[in-house]
């Protein structure tokens, strides 16, 4: 079951850290504790920062370097135009499956 | 191991930062630093980066990485998961630099490509 819900969730990260930084800009340790609070407790912050590190490299954030009182600056990434383009097309992907994947549970109860 | 060593002479600047990730990756604390050593042997292996720009890049985040862990004492499965072998492969993906491999893709999809010309025909 955990397994199952590790590679469902992989698929959709992208799209769920890219929804979380609409709302605001963020920094990695901030978005993991989000997640965790929403019921993702096996979530782990480096699944989150190797997503962050893709979306930044495929220019989808913009990132400000935030000195921080100890050690190296944290890196705050927000949205951009494009990142906005993909959120919307993550959106629309996602209302697809959801809606497929529901007919096919609706289906398998009423038989 | 070398091939990569070689993709960075060409610039001195490369030289300059690499030796300076090497030097970060020594000074971190223990545990991070064994856990960080050894994810730099996979990204060295696996990675197979031929692009001295991006393979830069990749180091100075993934120290980057390792330092923040080090200064908020996060443990370490934290980073790595349950499955550190995921976890560093998905971050070598990120970087699109170009990679021995992609010589082959190249290849193979003009390979597919040609065959399917050859039945239309």
């Amino acid at each position: 079951m955990a397994n199952q819900m590790t590679e469902l969730l992989k698929g959709t990260l992208e799209g769920i850290v890219l929804s979380l930084l609409a709302e605001r800009p963020a920094y990695g340790y901030e978005i993991t504790a989000q997640l965790r609070e929403q019921g993702f407790t096996d979530l782990v912050e480096g699944t989150v920062y190797a997503v962050l590190v893709r979306i930044e490299q495929r220019g989808f954030v913009d990132v400000e370097r935030v000195t921080s009182e100890k050690g190296p600056p944290r890196k705050v990434y927000s949205l951009n135009a494009r990142g906005r383009a993909q959120l919307d097309e993550f959106w629309t992907a996602w209302s697809f499956l959801a809606d497929r994947i529901n007919q096919l549970h609706k289906g398998k109860e009423s038989s | 191991m070398s091939n990569w060593i070689e993709v960075l002479t060409g610039s001195l600047e490369q030289k300059r930062q690499y030796r300076e990730y090497k030097a970060r990756l020594k000074a971190l604390p223990e545990p991070y630093a064994s856990a960080a050593k050894a994810i730099d042997r996979y990204v060295m292996y696996y990675g197979g980066l031929t692009d001295g720009d991006t393979m830069v890049r990749l180091l100075t985040d993934h120290i980057e990485l390792w330092e923040r862990a080090a200064t908020d004492a996060t443990p370490l499965r934290e980073i790595v998961g349950d499955d550190p072998v995921d976890f560093a492969e998905t971050f070598i993906r990120a970087y699109s630099g170009t990679q021995w491999i992609d010589k082959e893709r190249a290849r193979l999809v003009k390979a597919i490509d040609d065959a399917e010309r050859e039945t239309l025909r």
